[in-house]
């Protein structure tokens, strides 16, 4: 029982970091209505800053979180300027397209540059044993960054002029216009903080698993799934969809092969789909 | 919120086309506001009051004609530009931002540079003239009724700074004591010297408000002149007042 039960709180703390790469998804769409396809590229690129930062400073790889989040923020800017800027207000399928070529541009230079095979980020935190169960120090660090990453998120957009000047704009951009609000500009920012998020998970994600370049696909899947529970276009969604994830796969572990985890996930989504087609956690739309 | 020259010209839109797509709507609209009166647009429904405006304030690029805005030649820049510049508009339906509390659509109205320098000056007058948002500042527009809305829409439109307030449809779906209690607001921010263009399908409303008022039709200008006058022609009383 108590191993179910540890299995569980380990999924917990995983989900909390699926939470945030599904913040960065959700929260450009619901400011933008773009549905970004190479959300899980932006990941495996977050994962990459992180192992050539560690392996070139030598710093911890908690150390280089910052420098990961100014890295995908600035990503994110030149994203939205060369691709999505283009496709904003027009039909979902353009920006579906756009978004998805560009995936498979980043896929296949990084492929290119890096191959596919499997990396890892060295990292060693003492982990917190209870009774015969210990807890990776890894994944406790990794949930309290999440967490704290997600308050950070809420803050900044409930407390901060540019954060209220995003909400202004994901309501009603006509009238952010006529406010004065350079909404292009505010897309811009919104879409750079929401790739920050996805790299910084994916960072994050480099710290508990070995990646390769094509691990993207599985977490944008996750991120799918995470957003769909928690309510497209609600970041606080996102991280309860995210720790609800991480729940069920901990429940699932000590029952089922882990080939069944996206079966089960997938399951899971089609059922929220069908009974919750707004989410499971849209009261609580910021 | 005055304008320093009184009656100087600060709002000139010439010949205006415009449209959507390739259908054109307005073809050759004319109008001028002089600064610190109140003049109105009127016309039937469809005529192309709100392509006018949204012509004017960049929403729509114009297909011809020039605004000109304080001696400047604005009819290109885009409708942020404009509004930093002080034309501002109150959108016909208020647009508020529904999940945001009062003092948060507030703000947003101060966005712009010149509006946030007066910040601190420009809520108190607003609080001052709407004292029931003062009240609710902490509560969600979303939650407002139709008319506390208008009220804070012309309040966010008041902390843009205005040199030029458009209101476009002040009185639409509104219940007629609440439209009084606005026109009351309107005549005092008028006395201010507020510069003030409304947009009116209350035609007996909007004569009875301005200074100067223009009849469109069919996306023509159809005819123009002092308010009183205006009332008193007899093509106009047939057309829009029912007499």
């Amino acid at each position: 029982m108590i191993g179910i039960l540890a299995s569980v709180v380990d999924g917990v703390l995983v989900g909390a970091v699926y939470g945030l790469a599904a913040m960065g998804l959700t929260l450009i769409w619901g400011v933008m209505n773009v549905i970004n396809l190479s959300h899980g590229a932006i990941i495996v690129l977050g994962m990459f800053v992180v192992y050539f930062l560690t392996g070139a400073t030598g710093v911890s790889a908690y150390v280089g979180i910052p420098v990961v989040v100014v890295v995908g923020f600035v990503a994110g800017i030149i994203i939205y300027w060369m691709s999505v800027n283009r496709v904003i207000g027009r039909p979902i399928l353009m920006s579906l397209l756009a978004t998805f070529s560009l995936n498979m541009i980043i896929i296949g230079l990084a492929t290119a540059a890096w191959t596919t095979s499997p990396y890892n980020v060295p990292v060693s935190l003492p982990g917190i044993t209870v009774q015969n169960y210990t807890f990776t120090g890894t994944h406790i660090m990794a949930a309290i960054i999440a967490g704290a990453i997600a308050g950070i998120l809420y803050l900044f957009l409930h407390y901060t002029r540019p954060g209220k000047a995003i909400r202004a704009v994901a309501s009603n951009r006509d009238a952010a216009e006529l406010n004065g609000i350079p909404t292009r500009q505010v897309l811009a920012m919104a879409f750079g903080l929401g790739v920050a998020l996805a790299c910084v998970s994916g960072a994050l994600i480099a710290t508990l698993f070995p990646f390769t370049v094509l691990s993207g696909g599985a977490y944008q899947l996750k991120s799918f799934v995470v957003t769909v529970l928690g309510g497209l276009g609600n970041p606080a969604g996102a991280l309860l969809g995210g720790i609800a994830l991480g729940m069920v796969e901990g429940l699932a572990t000590p029952f089922t092969p882990v080939s069944w985890t996206p079966i089960i996930e997938f399951g899971l989504f089609v059922l929220t789909l069908i009974a919750f087609p707004r989410g499971i956690f849209a009261f609580t739309k910021a | 919120m005055t304008e320093g020259a009184n009656g100087a010209l600060l709002l000139d839109v010439e010949e205006l086309e415009a449209g959507y797509d390739d259908v054109q709507i307005l073809w050759g609209i004319s109008l001028k506001v002089k600064a610190g009166t109140m003049t109105t647009l009127v016309g039937a429904n469809g005529a192309g009051k709100t392509t006018t405006l949204r012509a004017i304030t960049g929403a729509i690029r114009p297909m011809g004609g020039r605004v000109t805005f304080g001696g400047e030649d604005v009819t290109r820049l885009s409708t942020h530009a404009k509004a930093a510049r002080g034309l501002v508009l109150v959108p016909e339906g208020r647009q508020l931002y529904p999940d945001m509390t009062v003092e948060e659509n507030l703000e947003m109205g101060a966005y712009a540079a010149r509006a946030r320098k007066r910040y601190d000056d420009h809520l108190e007058k607003v609080y001052a003239l709407f004292p029931r948002l003062k009240e609710r500042r902490r509560q969600r527009a979303g939650t407002f009724s139709g008319g506390e809305q208008q009220m804070l829409a012309i309040a966010r439109g008041l902390m843009s700074d205005p040199r030029i307030l458009i209101i476009d449809e002040l009185s639409l779906g509104l219940a007629p004591v609440v439209v009084q209690q606005l026109v009351v607001t309107l005549k005092s921010l008028k006395e201010e010297g507020t510069t003030i263009l409304l947009v009116e399908q209350n035609v007996h409303l909007a004569l009875a408000l301005s200074d100067y008022t223009y009849v469109i039709a069919e996306g023509h200008s159809f005819t123009e002149g002092p308010s009183s006058e205006v009332a008193a022609k007899p093509e106009v009383r047939q057309a829009y007042l029912g007499l």
